[in-house]
Order: C-alpha cells, then sequence, then structure tokens
C-alpha cells in the first residue's frame, strides 16, 4: 500500500526526533489520546533501513493480567523481525512467577545480537502494579545494545529517576507530536484535498495540530464536494473536534457502514464473522477492510486481515454514540456477541459479555463452569476480575461463585478461606437443579481433592477420588470437556496422595493415565502435573528408571516454559535427591538451586519438606553436619504442621537423630527417640539412628543390636539406602568391636546391594571411609564403585553420569566393560585376570582393544575417558 | 482524604455534543463561552472516573474545582448549578 492513499504522511522531523531519543536507553511517548503516538511508532519501526531489530508490544485494553503483559513482551521479542529463535512461546500457566518472567525476558534480549528496540504501545492500560514494578526493573537493567520506546497516554509511575540522572531518558510529548502548518498541509496533498491557504489555516488552528482531528477530517474531507464549506462550518462550531468530527465521519458513511460501526463498537476485537453476526448482514469483511484502507481508525490485527481493533478514542465514541442511539439493542447485541464467543471457547470474552447485557445468574453460571478451564491457563487474575465485576447483592451472592472463589483461593494457596467457599458450594450443589447437581459436585468434589492434598491430608480421600475417576457421562459438548478437565486434576491429585502415602505402583498408575489423558485433552499443564508427581512416585525404582520419569517431566516442562515452575517442583526435587545418593553432589546442587527457584511462589509444606531433606542430604554429604541437621530439621518442622503422616517421615526424624548423634549430641537424640510413637520407633530408619546414637555412645553391641531387624528384612524400610546404611553401621560396629573380618564382610554386602544403583551417599554420611579403605581389594567385586565412593569421601564430587556424552565412541564389549571396570584399581593384569577368571592374555586383548576404542594412551587416561563416557558403572554394563 | 461527596465543576474546552456528554450521566452540562462546565456531586473514586473519561475522549480539560459551601449560610444554595 502507498502512503498516499493511506494518508499517512512521512513526517520526517518527528522520525529524526525519535531516531535522537531512540539513541538513550529509554524513550517515553506521553501524549493524550489521539495524538499519533502509534502511527509515529508504526512509520518509525517499518522505515526502510530501520537499523534496530523492533520488538513491538501492545499492552490490551485495560490489562490486569501480569502473565499476559509479559506473555505477550516475550512473544514480540521473539518473534521480531530477523529474530532466529526456533523456541515456542511458554503457555500461561496457574502458578506465574513474574521476577522470573523478566529475567527471562532480560536474557533472551541479552542474547540478541545487534541493536534491539523494545517497544511498547498503550502502557497506560497495563493496570497490573507488579507487572509495572517487574517492567521498572527490565528497564533499568536493559543490556547494552537494548532500548526502550514507552507509548501512554498519561505519565507512569515507572521509577526511571535514575536513568533520568544517567542522561539515559528521554521524552517526548504532545507538544512534539502536533503537526505543524506545513505537515497539515503534506497530508492534505497526499490524501488529494486541494484547500486553500486560508481554510488550511483554519483547519490546522481549529485542530491545534492533534493528528485525530486531523484523521477524522481528511475522511470528511475526501470525497466532500465542497471542502472550504466543511472546514468554515467546522471552524465555526463550539463542539469538541473529535465529536464534531466523528459525527461528521459517520454521517458520511452508507448506512451499514454507520450500522457496523455502532453495532460492533461493544466488542474490543472485530472479526467479519462476528459483524455479520450482530449486523445480522452479511457483507461486513469488505467494510472492514475498506475501512482500514481508507485509514479510517480501523487496523488490522494479523497478516491475514481477519481480526480488527478500532482506534480505542473512536471506539470509545462510537459506543457511547451506540448507547445513545439504539440502547434498547445493547444488551441483546452482549448477548449475541457472549453466544459466539461460548461456541468458539473464548470463556472470558463470553462471561464479560454476558455480564455486560446484565444477565448475572447467567454469567455466574458460564463462571462457574469455566473456572476450572480459566484456571488452568493460567487466567486467575481474569477470573478475579470477572468476579469484581459482579454487583453487589444478587449478583455477587450467587452461589455459583462460591466455586469460582474456591478454586482461586486453591491456586493462591488460602487454604482456609477455600475450605469456607467449598462448604458453601457444597450446600448449594444438593439444591442445584438435576441437570446442574452431577456437575457441580464433581467440581466440588475436584476441589475438595486439591485442598486435601496441600494439607497433607491424605486419609478418607481415596473414596472422593473414585468418584471423580469415573468418567462423566455428559450430554454436552462441554459437559465431556469439563469431566475431562476433571478426571485428569482427580487422576493427579489421587496418584500425588497416594505417592505421599506410599502406594506407589497405584500412584504410578493413575499418575500416568491422567498424563494420558491430559495429553488427549490438550492439557500440558496437566500433563506436566502427572509426569513431575510421577517423577516422585518412582523415587524406589531402579535409578535409571526415577531418572528418566523426572527428565521426562522437566523436559516437557521446558518446551512449554515452565522449567523453572512449581508445578514442575516435584519432579526436579526428586532428581536432585537422587543425585545426592550418588554422590553427583554437584549436579545436586544445581538441580536443588532449580528447585528452589521454581518454588518462589509456593509455600505448600508438603514439597518444601522434600527441599529440606535433599539439602540436609547434600550437606551430610560434604560433611557440613551442622548445616545438614539445620535443613532435617526445618524438614521435621514443615513434617509436623501436616495433618496426615507423612510417608517419608521415620527417614526424615532418623537422618535427625543420626545427625544430632554425629555432632555429639547423643542425649537430645535419645530424648528424641523416647518421644516416638511405637510405629515410627519400629521402622529400619529409626533403627539406624538408634545404631548411629549407641555408637556415639561406645557401645558397639547395642549398635549391632539395633540394625538387626533391618538386617533381617523384619523391620519395614523406606527403600534400599536404609538397608545399605544398616549393613555400613554393622560393619563399623564390628569393627569397634575388633572384628575386622566380619566388618569387612559387613561392607562389601552393603557394596553388593549399593552396586546395582551406584548408591554413594550412605557411605558418607555414616563415615564408612575407613571401613573402605580396610577392605583388601581382592576381596571385592565392586572395585570401581569403591574407588569412586573413597573419591567423595575425600571431598570430591561425582561427575554427573546420565547427561548424554560428548561424543559416542565405538561401543566397549560387555566383556571389555568388565575388565574396563578394574581399570581404575590398582590391581595389575594378571590380578585382574584372576579376578575375572580368565587368561592374562586375554585380558591384554581386551585392555588393547579398550584403549582402541576409547582413543586412549594409556591406563590413566583410558580411566579418564571412561569416567567422561559413564561406562564405570555396573548400570552401563547391563 | 474527605471521603464524603463534594461537589465538583470541571471545564472542558468546547461544547459536548450529546454523545459525549451521556458518557457523563451524574453531571449536569451548561455552556460557559467556548467552554462546557460540568458539575455535580462526586465521591473521589467518581470524581477519578470522570477524569478517566475525559482523557479516554480525547476532551481538553481546562480546569477542575470543588465548590465549598458557604459555612454561614449552608441552604442558600447559591453556588449550585442553574
Amino acid at each position: 500500500m502507498d502512503r498516499a492513499a493511506t494518508g499517512l504522511i512521512d513526517r520526517g522531523d518527528l522520525l529524526a526526533a525519535l531516531d535522537r531519543a531512540a539513541a538513550r536507553t529509554v524513550t517515553t511517548i506521553s501524549a493524550q489520546a489521539g495524538s499519533g503516538k502509534t502511527s509515529l511508532l508504526r512509520a518509525w519501526a517499518g522505515r526502510p533501513g530501520q537499523p534496530h531489530r523492533v520488538a513491538v508490544v501492545q499492552v490490551r485494553r485495560d490489562e490486569l493480567d501480569a502473565q499476559q503483559f509479559w506473555l505477550a513482551l516475550l512473544g514480540a521479542v521473539r518473534h521480531a523481525p530477523g529474530t532466529i529463535s526456533g523456541a515456542d512461546l511458554p503457555a500461561a500457566t496457574p502458578e506465574f512467577d513474574g521476577p522470573a518472567m523478566t529475567d527471562r525476558v532480560l536474557s533472551e534480549l541479552a542474547d540478541q545480537s545487534g541493536r534491539v528496540m523494545v517497544v511498547i504501545d498503550d502502557l497506560h492500560e497495563l493496570n497490573s502494579p507488579e507487572a509495572l514494578a517487574e517492567l521498572t526493573r527490565l528497564l533499568t537493567t536493559l543490556p547494552g545494545d537494548v532500548h526502550a520506546v514507552l507509548a501512554t497516554r498519561r505519565d507512569l509511575r515507572l521509577r526511571l529517576q535514575q536513568l533520568r540522572l544517567a542522561g539515559e531518558l528521554a521524552e517526548i510529548r504532545a507538544a512534539d507530536l502536533c503537526f505543524t502548518e506545513r505537515e497539515t498541509r503534506e497530508l492534505l496533498e497526499a490524501s488529494g484535498i486541494a484547500l486553500s491557504e486560508a481554510g488550511l489555516a483554519l483547519l490546522h488552528q481549529r485542530t491545534e495540530g492533534w493528528a485525530a482531528g486531523l484523521r477524522l477530517a481528511v475522511i470528511s474531507l475526501a470525497d466532500h464536494p465542497d471542502p472550504e464549506r466543511f472546514v468554515a462550518e467546522f471552524s465555526g462550531s463550539d463542539r469538541t473536534v473529535s465529536e464534531y468530527l466523528i459525527a461528521e465521519m459517520l454521517e458520511r458513511q452508507p448506512e451499514e457502514v454507520q450500522q457496523l460501526l455502532l453495532r460492533t463498537s461493544l466488542l474490543d476485537r472485530v472479526s467479519a464473522e462476528l459483524a455479520d453476526l450482530l449486523t445480522g448482514r452479511p457483507g461486513s469483511e469488505r467494510i472492514l477492510l475498506a475501512l482500514e484502507d481508507a485509514n479510517a481508525f480501523v487496523t488490522s490485527l494479523d497478516p491475514e486481515r481477519t481480526w480488527f481493533r478500532y482506534h480505542p478514542l473512536f471506539a470509545d465514541l462510537l459506543r457511547l454514540e451506540l448507547r445513545r442511539a439504539l440502547p434498547a439493542e445493547v444488551p441483546g447485541l452482549h448477548r449475541r456477541a457472549a453466544e459466539w464467543f461460548v461456541q468458539h471457547g473464548q470463556a472470558a470474552d463470553a462471561i464479560r459479555h454476558t455480564q455486560a447485557a446484565g444477565d448475572w445468574p447467567g454469567a455466574a453460571r458460564l463462571l462457574a463452569d469455566y473456572s476450572f478451564s480459566l484456571t488452568l491457563d493460567g487466567q486467575t487474575p481474569t477470573i478475579q476480575a470477572l468476579l469484581r465485576a459482579f454487583p453487589p447483592g444478587a449478583g455477587a451472592d450467587n452461589p455459583e461463585l462460591a466455586l469460582v472463589h474456591a478454586a482461586v483461593d486453591l491456586v493462591q494457596g488460602r487454604l482456609d478461606q477455600a475450605a469456607a467457599h467449598l462448604t458453601v458450594a457444597a450446600t448449594y450443589a444438593e439444591t442445584a437443579p438435576p441437570d446442574r447437581q452431577r456437575r457441580l459436585r464433581v467440581a466440588v468434589a475436584s476441589l475438595q481433592l486439591s485442598l486435601a492434598r496441600r494439607r497433607g491430608h491424605f486419609a478418607g480421600v481415596t473414596e472422593q477420588t473414585k468418584f471423580l475417576a469415573s468418567p462423566v457421562t455428559g450430554q454436552s459438548a462441554e459437559d465431556i470437556a469439563l469431566g475431562s478437565d476433571l478426571r485428569a486434576i482427580a487422576l493427579m491429585n489421587l496418584g500425588a496422595v497416594e505417592a505421599w502415602s506410599m502406594s506407589l505402583p497405584d500412584a504410578e498408575r493413575h499418575l500416568r493415565e491422567g498424563a494420558v489423558l491430559a495429553r488427549e485433552i490438550g492439557r500440558p499443564y496437566l500433563e506436566v502435573a502427572c509426569l513431575a508427581q510421577l517423577g516422585f512416585a518412582s523415587k524406589v525404582r531402579p535409578f535409571a528408571t526415577t531418572r528418566r520419569h523426572c527428565r521426562e517431566a522437566i523436559a516437557l516442562a521446558d518446551r512449554y516454559g515452565w522449567g523453572a515452575d512449581p508445578v514442575v517442583a516435584p519432579a526436579l526435587v526428586t532428581l536432585a535427591g537422587n543425585l545426592v545418593l550418588t554422590g553427583e553432589f554437584d549436579e545436586c546442587e544445581r538441580w536443588l538451586q532449580r528447585t528452589e527457584r521454581a518454588l518462589q511462589t509456593d509455600i505448600g509444606p508438603d514439597i518444601r519438606l522434600l527441599v529440606h531433606i535433599v539439602r540436609g542430604l547434600l550437606q551430610a554429604g560434604r560433611g557440613r553436619h551442622h548445616e545438614a541437621l539445620e535443613g532435617f530439621s526445618a524438614a521435621e518442622h514443615l513434617r509436623s504442621q501436616l495433618e496426615g503422616s507423612h510417608s517419608l517421615a521415620s527417614q526424615v526424624t532418623g537422618w535427625m537423630l543420626a545427625t544430632q548423634a554425629r555432632l555429639g549430641m547423643p542425649g537430645e537424640a535419645r530424648s528424641c527417640l523416647a518421644a516416638l510413637d511405637d510405629e515410627r520407633a519400629s521402622s529400619g530408619e529409626i533403627g539406624n539412628a538408634r545404631a548411629v546414637i549407641c555408637l556415639a555412645e561406645g557401645s558397639p553391641a547395642a549398635a549391632l543390636a539395633a540394625v538387626q531387624d533391618v538386617l533381617d528384612g523384619t523391620a519395614p524400610v523406606i527403600g534400599n539406602v536404609t538397608v545399605v546404611e544398616a549393613h555400613l553401621l554393622a560393619g563399623l560396629a564390628h569393627r569397634d568391636l575388633g572384628d575386622q573380618r566380619s566388618a569387612n564382610q559387613a561392607t562389601e554386602r552393603a557394596l553388593a546391594l549399593a552396586e546395582p544403583d551406584r548408591l554413594v551417599l550412605p557411605f558418607v554420611t555414616t563415615g564408612s571411609g575407613e571401613l573402605l579403605e580396610a577392605l583388601p581389594r581382592h576381596e571385592t567385586a565392586h572395585a570401581a564403585l569403591l574407588t569412586d565412593i573413597l573419591d567423595v569421601v575425600h571431598g570430591s564430587s561425582l561427575a554427573a553420569k546420565d547427561e548424554p556424552p560428548t561424543a559416542q565412541p565405538e561401543a566397549l564389549s560387555p566383556t571389555e566393560l568388565r575388565v574396563l571396570r578394574y581399570l581404575p584399581t590398582n590391581l595389575s593384569r594378571p590380578e585382574i585376570a584372576r579376578e575375572l577368571s580368565i587368561s592374562v592374555n586375554t585380558v591384554n586383548t581386551h585392555v588393547r582393544n579398550i584403549y582402541a576404542k576409547l582413543q586412549a594412551r594409556d591406563r590413566s587416561s583410558a580411566v579418564q575417558r571412561a569416567r567422561e563416557l559413564r561406562l564405570l558403572s555396573a548400570a552401563a554394563t547391563r | 482524604m474527605d471521603p464524603a461527596p463534594a461537589l465538583y465543576t470541571i471545564r472542558i474546552h468546547g461544547h459536548l455534543g450529546a454523545t459525549v456528554l451521556s458518557a457523563f450521566p451524574a453531571l449536569v452540562p451548561r455552556h460557559l463561552g467556548a467552554d462546557t462546565v460540568l458539575t455535580g456531586l462526586l465521591d473521589r473514586s467518581a470524581l477519578y472516573g470522570v477524569l478517566a473519561e475525559v482523557e479516554a475522549l480525547g476532551l481538553d480539560l481546562v480546569e477542575i474545582s470543588q465548590l465549598t459551601p458557604q459555612p454561614k449560610s449552608p441552604e442558600s444554595g447559591d453556588s449550585g448549578p442553574p
């Protein structure tokens, strides 16, 4: 489209002013509605030879939702012309972390090469204090080559003094945007309007160079039989410029165009289909395209030109005119628009228009029905805004809304309020009309289950869940969709509860089922939630399986940009916990930090408990027993806040007591021990703790007795770790009793049990270094593991094993791998041959092949390379 | 901040027509020269609502003032709109 056809002129002076301003870090353009801010930004951004990569975001009308704003900004940064980024835009989540999002935008901006300009238009529409605060931080910490332009109707409370003092803030104000008389002439000429010098001066004076006024005048003047008369009448009128000119312009439009503009003015976005619906006749597409081509305050929002937006000032005036001219039709128009939005699955718009139609009960019903899907789409602020729009009294007291309040409370962790609202909702559900009763009951039950999980109240929820997990036999598509959402949520909650109460096979089954369902119904957020819980539920499976589950959940979360969200925290913390057990402390630390970042907006005691446990284990592994005790004590404290008995309770308490004993406080540990109930006191974990206390008190015989039930398998234990620990404690007791032979046997048994998962941590925390050192190398079949453990005992962290290797070498045969595992030991080749019951020549052949395949020159470089490739673990030979 | 509603006059440049006036149903308009003066009893939030409307409609705001009642003759009402 050439510029003359659009009626825009090249405002060279203004563009140059913006160029100069844009050399600073931040430029603000503050001017009233219709001053031409957006047009200026468009012209500047689209100018040939524009040296910046320009990322433009337009703030939606009355934007209350910080998340929507930041997602739009991130999208603009990723899709700025010339930007290479294959990443999908993250989807909205119920748990939005503003600071993390700002960091993400900043880091993506820093990764861009060349000059980048972030343009934020209509910033006055952003009504989220959190978003404005984070935006201030973004603007004051922009990377060197990144600049920003903010367009707003009024000065904003962004704290940019720092930039101002540094001379990095430029301002363009209303006076700079006004058309000069020369520009007014150019505009008229470009639009093919001939006007006398006097007429021109009059027009310029009357509009005071206000861009919207001039553009409106141009539309009316374009086909006016007597432009001079138009200008004379206009300047003679006392009416305000915009009102006069819009009335003039509307009057000059054909009837069908007037009807379309008025009736669609109540929409934020207009499509031809919606316009046809609201005007009751076809042909809207042609009109909308023609209006945009005539530059008549109508702009398309997509390259296909299916959605349009009216200039806000224009839309506001049209809306007033609609209410004045056709007041009786307004509710009906809103109702029709609402129906269209319901049919097209756009719940928030549907509810907004139902409210505008004055149909409060209908709006309450819609909001109750869609609160789940809106919550899952991360639109909690939208729900809150919709709730606020209900008038006090009949509207706001609608019992359907109790359900909505409860859903919002739950997302934000206000558990007591959620419970109160749920009681109201449950009472209402029993008296609701039959067609709604089932649906409401299901919704209430689902929320009650979520509440129970968050409170750690695990008992008595299974029945509710069975009710939920049965498929809803709904009539309508919405019934089925709602049913599927609720079922997926129910399966996630049920599986999570089962995992916490150690019904692990059931937990895995339900979580897997939930993940499959979530994928089928297109709810990636729920899929991530189920998979993350699955990672936790598989914590006592072979470590390779646990890690695979955790990594799958994390990878999926990363794909949607939720890698640091609370939803994936169970997988993050389980992975960290798994890594600490195998002595990969640095890697554990990395994942633990990521978990802590993910939990910034979630204070649930259930998940934080796990973080403290892993933190405690990591400190213990690094020999910092004081810090370890802090971690275990914090975990113990949170555990006591949960309503139900926690599945890991005996482990937390056991480790806390053992750490106290190791710190020379066996007395305190003893008194805690005495306070335990019988069930916990008889667990394997507490048996181990008792043994540690006895060892600290110098009673090795009592220590042996304490672990006896674990060793003979009669005490209940949480996983293999407890058993390995018990053998090591027995080994220490034997050594203290002077029975080195039994000590060696216990150590070898512990190594054998530890080998499949390459467990390292129990050796370190129990202080079994000396046991390992004392074990003759020819008496162990686990030399490689033993070497690794001693490395950790001597203060190093094992390199991560399960990161993909950089280059795949030619695969080693199983026999070669067996030989390889002896290379880190100090056994000679004849000794290795004897261990493996093969000839020295065979060993030599294998070693030669190993060197060749690993491209190693000698034994130590082969070991080095094998470690890098994670070939030394027993798991790799299977 | 005074929570009680007070009488405000809001002066806008130009004569407001029926369309724009419909945005201010709580206010009484009168013309004063080339300006329009809107008068009405507003509490703070209603006042800010009116100002937002003025901003949204691109109107040319000239002056806002609060009419303080005469302490001596509170019932005389001579300062109200005609």
